[in-house]
């Protein structure tokens, strides 16, 4: 992957982007055990497929999720947060 | 007795230009547009280089940039490649890795001791004793390496361009001509590249004679040339594929990086050698090679030679040698019949001996194993690969042209991700499944016929139109049609003295492989990784298929199950300096950068930035130490000023921004008053101090936040990327450029800062963390109160532009105070002194504020912070270490410990100073360190061991430091 | 030209045997699988073989043996870690390497050429002498020193870094060395196999059956296999064996790039590294320049390579030595990196019994091959893991108890 479409700015130069890591969801920190939440910390779902990604494009400034498949890097497709649906 | 002939149509030398180079202290005519090969050649000069590991005499072998035993310097550059390579006027070369010159190298003698050079000798002995690995080893790699590096080469700076195109076609030859130009006819913007200094291709020199191929190729390329879509750059190579249709096009002056929609490969294929005893002497080389000299240069490869061939190709080189006048006596032909009929005839018709499958068992060289003094005829068993000497011959000659197939110059096409296939039809690798928008044509797709070969490009370009869009594009086929195939199966003959060589970079002979099989490295990677074919310069384009050719017959295995080594860019060996660009890092400076430079600031790297870390007054000579000190005093006694402007500052605004602040840092802000301020402290999730900044209240709906210097960028990421997931109705500006900072600190500053503002900044008025907005010096400004490096100490915000008319201002006006500017290395000590810990100096990446002492400012009432939960776990865990603040005792006059050196307990690593310096103020040596907990107590004695390993006693200080009795 | 090459020209045959048998068929049981023929797993299996006697053994390796990071490092070795645990650890591997050639009877080509760890910063200059401070007290040779010293060992280096990046000063380890990479895998491979234990190369793991919380047996395309003690030593490959047993680990795969120069006559004498600059440079005993960088900015599981690595690469190896720029790469290659949070491996039992874990080496693992191997053979002979490696356990991690490795992150190696 060279080239990555930013939901705002269009299709930019990866250079352009940085990576923020897999999209994963916090449990809720009020009732969740020591262990589920030092797991949410920690550890990461390491296999290669089709994750969803933070990724940010720093021109713009924008944060947005980017639905990648880790084998082949290939997008699928991307949008901003909470907005899975209209994507 | 020179090699010139006549002039040829088309060639590439001009003949009005008349040039003189050494060689080796020898003197030599050429031509302007002649490479050093051929110059050397139509001289002839046949003893080009020495090959890597028996510096056995080389000369040509492909004339298409894989010769890398002809490597030349010019004693500025080294490694040049002389096939390729145009020679100038007054160049004196010499080869390179010999001694004593390249016709009596000294290390010629290496080549006898062969037998003792099995495949990967190297594993199997100059280990034992284990003593004596360093002399053998330095002798190995005395005899490493090829040229010589130029220490004083001039740096290079090579800037990088850009470009886009529908169409990258790469590969200029008859299939590359005919696609461009079908696809520049549908419309689509073209970019055509070739390494050659020329297009055309195999146009250019393999004709068989045919004189009317050179009239095809000049129509081709006046057609591209005159087509305004097309952009032919040429003497530029495709150094590799890299994802989404980025590849970069390697140039004399630079890379220019083309990014595609879509990429034809039209790279043709490479001619591979037959493999048999001396077939590296001077004077053999392959076909296409003869040809590229005849056409190319008019030289002839040499004056009576034989053609060894496994194919049509062989037939075609023979008619062309002919042609230029070379005496051809005999064309050996590998195969039990020959291809095509009217070829053979034409061959036949010059009064060329035929003989059918047969082969060269050997080649005589001549007395001084320079040349080439005879061939040795003989049948050939194809089943086993060996000669028959029932129909052994020999003869007189002074070189050999062969031809035994093609590899597809495919490593595009891999680097692509492309699946290859082996196609019996063709003997060779073809693509069975291109990745999407890439396409193939020509040899290296397995197509060879001239016709088909202009007519695949046409497909391919119809395909590549259609990918693009033009579904109305008609899809073309192109039928393959052959009798024999272009790839012999098995071009090699054994000999029981081996010396017949399959990588000619590596000087790896047959028996070799079979070595390397028998000793289980028998899959091709392990071969590779053994036997070290395909490792060389070349990448193996002379040799990887012969290799897999020969595992397959080892294994009794077809040859797509031992499969291919995987093509890593580049294509060509590739400069460090076209690839470097222009080398630029840049800097950022602050508003005040001159202004610290003219006034002896000593400039730091600090992160992306450049700070002063103190200055030199003018026209004083002091130490770092010593201005580290006044600066400091000035602070202590009178006024300082240090430009901050590299801190983060970030305005927060909007209906929420309380309560985000209040998610993002760990303290309270939602019930701030306007007009005062707190420190921001920011963890990860898992509960590490990352940032400490100050947030302060501007308006209810409205906080400036200021953050460490190295981390704005990341906190200001960290905010936006928060501000999304948690859907808060808040809005974020990074004011980190267009704002700059300045703190003026120490006693005298509320009264030099009353003479510039009419703003009350009296402690009533103004207390301690408060923030509020007012002109200086006729700027408007934000001025906060805050005490990092002195109890009274302003910060001042103002706009970029008018930071530096600020800065004047103040300092102009600060002079009968007695203000001085401080830079980050006073900072610094002044923070010591205050106590205060600085993030990532004092704690590292996995510090917790319980053991930094930290837990002030966490609201762990609150319903959430980042960070909060591991610290809820963190907090159940007893302390592993902790941070103190410590002195040394007063007077202490011994070296000073460093910081980072360590805090012994019991012959046990406790801790680290992280923080150490001496205060002329206190007049004492301050630090923090690290400690164990049970050492953490107030007063509480623990040791440093300095750098000398003594140990120092530190006395751990919890209150402030400016209350140290003289004790 | 030493006495033992003499065999071979004399003798008309070839005198040298297999290095390992060509073993295609598993039996239908061992009673211990490693998973995974690189340097890791194949010292796993030697070491359970010579140390334990365990040695109805199975290494399956998908591919060919040392094809995966351990054909593709640049063979860096050294100790002088941040953490006393570190420091050790990979000391007592330094020392293993120094006797390895002759223990498996192959020429490893083991040079210690020193090592700098250039300091262009301040505040890198206090890592150094705290690595530095380390080293000393547990007794390993490593000490800061001044750019003199530095250009003593490489005098062609601009110490001003082309005026980029001044070097202020470097970290210098004395025993640092490079090896030939293979030769590691293909020595272990040899003597593991004399001792009987079994490789099958082609042969993938894919999938492990694990009953009640114990492991039973593992899946490959070559049949079933019943074992109850299997070691995962896959490197890039961890998360999809973990993923196999159920077991989330922190680990994150990210491609980590390299390239050579086409071969020169040696200058280069010393490894030298730079954290600032991102790279590292040596020259090897064929005469290239082997080069590598930091790791890849984001998470893939392949082994391209990209442009943007050679790019940044090249432009700071000119910084330092700016008359190569007419010097060619030849070749650039990736690995799969399998990077923890810590930068320390994750070595030992894992919560399920009888599935041992040797992963998380990063860009770092070449050096730790013989310990690894030795105290993962251990772990999975007495079913606990020695006192050396205790700090790398899986646990660490739900306990809140990272390795100190984390404090000083620059590039690895
Ligand atoms: C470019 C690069 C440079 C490096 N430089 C250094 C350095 O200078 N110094 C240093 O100390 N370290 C370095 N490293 C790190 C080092 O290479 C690795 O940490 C180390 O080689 C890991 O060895 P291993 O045996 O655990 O893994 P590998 O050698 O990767 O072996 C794992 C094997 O498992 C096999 N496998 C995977 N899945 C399966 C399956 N399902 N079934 C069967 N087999 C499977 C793979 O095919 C592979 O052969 C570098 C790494 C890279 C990529």
């Amino acid at each position: 992957m060279k080239l990555l479409q930013c939901p705002v700015n269009g299709t930019r130069p990866i250079s352009e982007f940085t990576y923020g890591g897999e999209y994963r969801e916090a449990p809720d920190p009020q009732t969740c055990s020591d262990k589920v939440w030092a797991d949410y910390v920690h550890n990461r779902h390491g296999a290669p497929g089709l994750k969803k990604e933070w990724w940010y494009h720093g021109p713009s400034g924008t944060w947005f999720i980017a639905e990648r498949n880790t084998l082949t890097d290939s997008v699928s497709r991307t949008y901003l947060f909470g907005q899975e649906k209209d994507a | 007795m020179t090699l010139r002939i006549a002039e040829k149509k088309g060639e590439w030398i001009n003949r009005d230009m008349p040039l003189t180079f050494t060689y080796e202290g020898q003197t030599v005519q050429a031509f302007e547009g002649d490479t050093m090969s051929s110059a050397l050649w139509a001289a002839g000069i046949k003893v080009l280089g020495r090959s890597f590991k028996y510096h056995r005499a080389r000369g040509l072998l492909s004339f298409a940039n894989h010769d890398v035993n002809a490597l030349m310097t010019d004693g500025v550059d080294t490694n040049i490649r002389a096939d390729v390579i145009p020679v100038s006027h007054g160049m004196e070369l010499f080869a390179v890795n010999t001694e004593g010159g390249v016709v009596k190298d000294k290390n010629r003698f290496i080549d006898r001791l062969s037998p003792f050079l099995p495949v990967g000798f190297y594993y199997k002995t100059f280990f034992k004793p284990r003593m004596m690995f360093p002399f053998w080893e330095n002798k190995i790699r005395k005899a490493a390496g090829l040229g010589k590096v130029n220490f004083d080469y001039p740096r290079q700076l090579r800037p990088k361009r850009n470009a886009h195109c529908d169409v990258l076609i790469i590969g200029a030859g008859p299939s590359g001509l005919s696609a461009a130009l079908t696809a520049a006819n549908h419309g689509k913007q073209v970019i055509l590249v070739d390494e050659n200094r020329y297009a055309g291709g195999s146009l250019g020199y393999d004709h068989a004679a045919d004189s009317s191929t050179s009239d095809k190729l000049e129509t081709l390329l006046k057609q591209v040339s005159e087509h305004s879509n097309i952009r032919l750059i040429c003497d530029a190579y495709a150094g590799g594929y890299y994802g989404d249709h980025l590849v970069p096009i390697v140039g004399k002056e630079g890379i220019t990086k083309v990014r595609a929609r879509s990429v034809i490969v039209a790279t043709g294929a490479f001619e591979q050698p037959p493999v048999f005893r001396n077939n590296d002497l001077p004077g053999v080389m392959l076909g296409s090679a003869a040809q590229r000299l005849v056409h190319r240069y008019a030289v002839k490869p040499f004056h009576r030679g034989v053609v060894v061939t496994a194919n049509d190709h062989g037939y075609r080189t023979a008619l062309d040698l002919a042609a230029a006048g070379v005496e051809v006596l005999a064309l050996v032909d590998m195969r039990q019949q020959s291809g095509d009929e009217q070829l053979a005839a034409a061959v036949a018709s010059k009064g060329i001996t035929i003989h059918l499958a047969s082969c060269i068992y050997e080649v005589i060289p001549s007395s001084d194993k320079l040349g080439v003094a005879e061939v040795v005829l003989a049948g050939y068993d194809e089943q086993t690969a060996s000669a028959r000497f029932e129909r052994s011959s020999r003869i007189a000659c002074d070189g050999v042209a062969m031809s035994a197939g093609w590899a597809p110059a495919a490593a595009l096409l891999y680097q692509a991700g492309t699946k290859m296939r082996y196609d019996y039809a063709v003997e060779q690798f073809v693509p069975a499944q291109l990745p999407e928008g890439v396409f193939a044509a020509g040899k290296v797709n397995g197509v060879y016929d001239l016709a088909l070969r202009l007519r695949d490009g046409q497909r391919a370009a119809a395909d590549a139109v259609r990918y693009l869009g033009g579904q109305d594009v008609e899809q073309i086929e192109v039928a393959q049609s052959f009798q024999l195939a272009p790839s012999h199966a098995y071009p090699i003959v054994h000999h029981p003295d081996g010396k017949n060589f399959v990588d000619f970079d590596e000087d790896i002979q047959v028996k070799d492989f079979i070595n390397a099989a028998k000793e289980g490295f028998d899959n091709i990677e392990l071969m590779k990784r053994f036997t070290t074919v395909g490792m060389g310069p070349s990448q193996g384009k002379h040799s990887n298929m012969n290799a897999i050719r020969i595992l397959a017959r080892i294994r009794q295995l077809p040859v797509e199950q031992i499969g291919t080594t995987t093509a890593r860019p580049f294509f060509h060996p590739t400069p460090l300096a076209h690839l470097g660009g222009r080398g630029f890092h840049p800097h950022r400076l602050t508003a005040m950068h001159e202004w610290h430079v003219n006034h002896g600031g000593v400039m730091m790297e600090a992160g992306v930035w450049m700070r002063p870390a103190w200055y030199q007054p003018q026209g004083a000579k002091l130490t770092a130490q010593e201005a580290v000190q006044q600066e400091a005093m000035a602070v202590r006694k009178a006024a300082g000023m240090i430009d901050g402007s590299t801190l983060g500052k970030i305005e927060v605004f909007g209906q929420d921004a309380g309560a985000f602040l209040e998610r993002f840092y760990t303290g309270k802000f939602a019930d701030l008053r306007v007009g005062s301020s707190r420190v921001a402290l920011l963890l990860d999730e898992a509960g590490v101090m990352v940032d400490d900044g100050v947030a302060a209240r501007l308006a209810e709906d409205k906080f400036y936040v200021s953050t460490n210097s190295s981390n704005a960028a990341t906190v200001y990421r960290e905010m936006q990327r928060n501000l999304q997931l948690w859907g808060m109705s808040v809005t974020l500006v990074n004011l980190t450029g267009a704002m700059a900072a300045m703190t003026l600190a120490g006693p005298a500053s509320r009264s030099i800062l009353t003479e510039l503002t009419e703003l009350d900044v009296f402690e009533e008025a103004f207390p301690q963390g408060a923030i509020r907005t007012a002109e200086i010096a006729g700027v408007q400004a934000r001025i906060m109160r805050v005490a990092f490096v002195a109890d009274l100490a302003f910060e001042i915000h103002v706009p970029s532009s008018s930071a530096l008319h600020i800065w004047q201002n103040i300092m102009k006006t600060g002079q009968p105070f007695g203000l001085r500017p401080f830079g980050t290395d006073a900072q610094r000590l002044l923070r010591l002194e205050m106590g205060h810990h600085l993030i990532s100096h004092d704690t590292d990446g996995l510090t917790n504020p319980f053991e930094a002492h930290a837990g002030g400012l966490l609201a762990m009432d609150k319903a959430f912070f980042t960070g909060q939960r591991s610290l809820q776990i963190l907090a159940a865990k007893p302390l592993k270490k902790q941070l103190v603040k410590f002195v040394l005792d007063p007077g202490f006059s011994a070296e000073l410990p460093k910081e980072c050196n360590l805090v012994i307990n019991a012959g046990q690593i406790t801790g680290r100073v992280t923080s150490i310096a001496y205060s002329e103020y206190l007049n004492r040596v301050i630090g923090m360190a690290f400690v164990a907990p049970d050492q953490a107590a107030n007063g509480q004695q623990f040791e440093i061991r300095t750098d000398d390993g003594l140990l120092v006693k530190a006395r751990v200080v919890q209150g402030s430091f400016f209350k140290l009795s003289a004790q | 030209m030493p006495l033992s090459l003499l065999k071979y020209a004399l003798s008309r045959e070839h005198p040298a045997p297999r290095f390992f048998r060509d073993c295609t068929e598993p039996k239908k049981t061992y009673d211990a699988v490693i998973i995974g023929g690189g340097g890791h797993g194949l010292a796993a299996a030697y070491y359970l073989a010579k140390d334990f006697g365990i040695t109805n053994v199975a290494v399956l390796e998908k591919g060919y043996i040392g094809g995966g990071n351990t054909g593709r490092n640049t063979t860096i070795v050294r100790s002088n870690y941040l953490t006393p645990e570190g420091v050790n650890f990979y000391d007592a591997s330094v020392q293993m390497y120094e006797g390895l050639s002759q223990e498996l009877d192959i020429n490893l080509f083991y040079s210690t050429r020193g090592h700098f760890t250039l300091a262009h910063t301040e505040s890198a200059m206090r890592t150094m002498r705290w690595r530095a401070e380390v080293n000393k007290h547990v007794g390993v040779e490593s000490y800061v020193v001044g750019p003199e010293e530095i250009l003593k060992a490489c005098p062609q280096l601009d110490i001003s870094c082309s005026g980029q990046a001044p070097i202020l000063g470097a970290l210098y380890h004395a025993p640092g060395s490079v090896a030939r990479h293979d030769a590691v895998a293909w020595g272990y491979a040899k003597e593991a196999d004399r001792m009987g234990v079994e490789i099958f190369q082609n042969t993938e793991v894919t999938g492990i059956d694990v009953k009640s919380g114990k492991v039973v047996g593992v899946q490959t395309n070559k049949g079933y296999i019943s074992t109850g003690r299997v070691l995962s030593a896959v490197a890039g490959f961890t998360p999809r064996i973990t993923e196999m047993v159920g077991i989330e680990t922190p680990i994150v795969i990210h491609p980590l790039q390299a390239c050579v120069s086409e071969p020169m006559k040696p200058w280069l004498n010393t490894i030298l590294v730079s954290g600032s600059l991102h790279v590292y440079v040596s020259q090897s005993s064929r005469g290239e320049l082997v080069m590598g960088s930091s790791l890849d900015p984001y998470e893939v599981h392949s082994t391209r390579s990209s442009l943007d690595f050679v790019e940044g690469l090249s432009s700071h190896i000119v910084d330092m030595f700016p008359f190569l720029g007419n010097v060619k790469v030849v070749r650039q290659w990736a690995g799969m990196a399998d990077i923890t949070p810590d930068f320390a491996p994750i070595m030992g039992k894992t919560p399920v019994e009888g599935f041992y874990l040797d992963a998380g080496w990063g860009t770092w693992g070449f050096k730790a091959t013989p310990i690894s191997g030795k105290t993962m053979a251990e772990t999975m002979a007495r079913d606990m893991a020695p006192e050396l490696i205790k700090s790398f356990r899986l646990s660490r991690f739900e306990e809140y108890e990272l390795t100190g490795e984390k404090g000083a992150a620059s590039v690895g190696h």
